[in-house]
């Protein structure tokens, strides 16, 4: 899940580049030839990118949050990590053509790992683990957990490379500082999220089915309870229960209710194995969650609203409306694909009637291409609305071109995507 | 636009990989460096300023004339050692610490043969 619009846009590439740009300036080479030259500058700004990589996907509640949220982390931790893999890649060729310029046999010896040792093997294994690493994340159609697996390669990838440049030039302040950042990153995502040691116990109190494929459930909290808000989200692994037996894995929903004493709710929806598991879990079953993250539906506007909801993106709306009643204007295009999948609707209906500044269009689109222009023309002062979209990617993606022709500010317009990876 | 960016990238760098061990392949090889030329210590001592600097390692005698800039100490460090044997220094580099195990595997790059007198060499019994 995503938010589009961030708070400072500004600060996840900052973060990303400040210390590949500390690692350059520390490290640049003075009097070496051109190409050895540019082999050490990309071999420093490629691992300390690495780095700063890793503390991109920390996902810890206060780091996302001056990141700007999970999603701009999630992309420059993209886009770092595949512009520290180029500049790695530029590293062993550098070396080679240094050795080329001074005698041609000598690029071949720089590169053929047979006539190298143990450390520089340690650079090969590196920068092959990045290569599987980021080609099984390009990959199309990988499964979660294969993907996930493919992951932690270029974890290790990151590990061996640090490795190498210490075993080459001993214990160098930078290599130290940059190793143990790396350990402090690894160290805390490994153990605090995915492992689940900074994460919350719950207890399943209530299983209800909302649609067709999926389950709204109600969590008590077991101690503290996260201080959680309508429009965030919560990471959860669910515990084995008497028949059920959870995943152990984290996967991200959103709240669809928060209530006063702590205990929340969140609707999932089948959409792999480990969500479908979910669909049978019980009441009594103990679980683990994480965050809250998000920043959706949390700006503070006086301006009219227009929702847009896509099938399941119907939650962080329904947690608002559940909250308490809209303090502006507010109208609801509730998009879904046949009555089956339309959960909560008759809720929505109820709110529509007794809530004045609340107006409710639910469209079942069935197969049919959907016709934006003609939905978004009904709506009243479009262009003057603070405009939230919470759906699939491709409705997201389709919607855009049409909400910024008829007048919406851009600036005005945010999103959240179901797509977390 | 990032898995293109990943895959022309990776395919680039293999070729370009491939690209220098054809060259290599098709290169003519070269003289065999004179591993086994024998050097006295008398004739080492020549070779003892910035841009003329042999140095005897272990038995074994380097040119170290190219590679004194990129050493990454400063120059004051190891020109001293210019023409002379040098394996102390090399295994003692700072407070009794040896070189890396990298500048071990760098110094056969700069190797041109042995110390001592032909007829000391261990194939000559």
């Amino acid at each position: 899940m995503s938010v589009m619009r961030w708070r400072n846009p500004i600060i996840a590439p900052a973060f990303a580049l400040a210390l590949p740009l500390a690692a350059v300036w520390w490290s640049f080479p003075e009097g070496l030839p051109l190409w050895r030259s540019i082999a050490i500058v990309t071999a420093w700004a490629g691992s300390a990118l690495l780095v700063a990589n890793l503390a991109l996907v920390v996902r810890e509640p206060h780091l996302a949050r001056l990141l700007g949220g999970l999603e701009p982390a999630y992309l420059w931790h993209h886009r770092s990590g595949l512009t520290a893999y180029l500049l790695l890649l530029c590293h062993p060729l550098a070396l080679a053509v240094d050795g080329w310029l001074e005698a041609p046999q000598l690029a071949w010896q720089t590169l053929a790992p047979w006539t190298q040792s143990w450390p520089v093997w340690l650079g090969w294994a590196a920068l092959l683990l990045l290569m599987l690493g980021l080609a099984t994340t390009f990959a199309l159609r990988l499964p979660y957990r294969r993907w996930r697996a493919f992951h932690y390669a270029l974890g290790l990838g990151v590990v061996l490379g640090l490795t190498h440049v210490y075993v080459l030039l001993g214990g160098v302040e930078l290599i130290l500082v940059l190793i143990a950042l790396a350990g402090l990153a690894l160290g805390w995502r490994l153990i605090a999220s995915d492992l689940g040691v900074a994460s919350y116990p719950y207890r399943v109190t209530q299983v209800a089915r909302p649609a067709t494929g999926m389950i709204e459930v109600n969590l008590a909290p077991s101690a503290a309870a996260l201080a959680v808000a309508p429009g965030q989200f919560v990471l959860l692994a669910c515990g084995d229960g008497v028949r059920f037996r959870g995943c152990g894995e984290y996967h991200p929903f959103t709240v669809t209710s928060v209530a006063a004493d702590g205990q929340v709710k969140l609707a999932i929806k089948a959409l792999g194995p480990c969500t479908q598991r979910i669909q049978t879990i019980e009441p009594g079953v103990q679980v683990r969650l994480q965050g809250p993250f998000g920043t959706f539906l949390r700006e503070a506007s006086t301006a009219p609203q227009l929702w847009i909801a896509g099938g399941v993106g119907i939650t962080p709306f329904i947690a608002a409306l559940r909250a308490h009643p809209c303090a502006q204007p507010t109208t609801l295009i509730y998009l879904f694909r046949n009555a089956a999948d339309a959960a909560f609707l008759d809720e929505l209906n109820a709110y529509a009637q007794t809530d004045p500044q609340f107006e409710l269009r639910s469209v079942e689109t069935g197969k049919a291409p959907v016709d934006f222009p003609g939905l978004l023309q009904q709506v009243s002062q479009l262009a003057q609305r603070e405009v939230n979209l919470c759906g699939p990617a491709p409705l997201v993606q389709a919607l855009m071109p049409h909400l910024l022709q008829l007048g919406v500010d851009p600036n005005a317009i945010h999103s959240e995507r179901f797509d977390f990876r | 636009m990032m898995r293109k960016l990943f895959i022309a990238a990776t395919l680039l760098f293999w070729l370009a990989v491939l690209g220098f061990w054809v060259t290599d392949a098709w290169l003519p090889v070269p003289p065999a460096v004179a591993v086994e030329k024998r050097y006295t210590l008398q004739e080492l001592a020549r070779h003892n300023q910035p841009n003329d600097c042999w140095m005897a390692i272990d038995g074994m005698v380097y040119d170290f004339s190219t590679y004194l800039p990129q050493h990454p100490s400063e120059p004051s460090v190891m020109l001293p050692w210019c023409g002379k044997e040098a394996t102390q220094a090399f295994l003692t580099k700072t407070k009794g610490r040896p070189h890396s195990s990298y500048a071990s595997q760098l110094l056969p790059t700069y190797r041109i043969g042995r110390l001592g007198a032909v007829d000391e060499s261990p194939s000559g019994n």
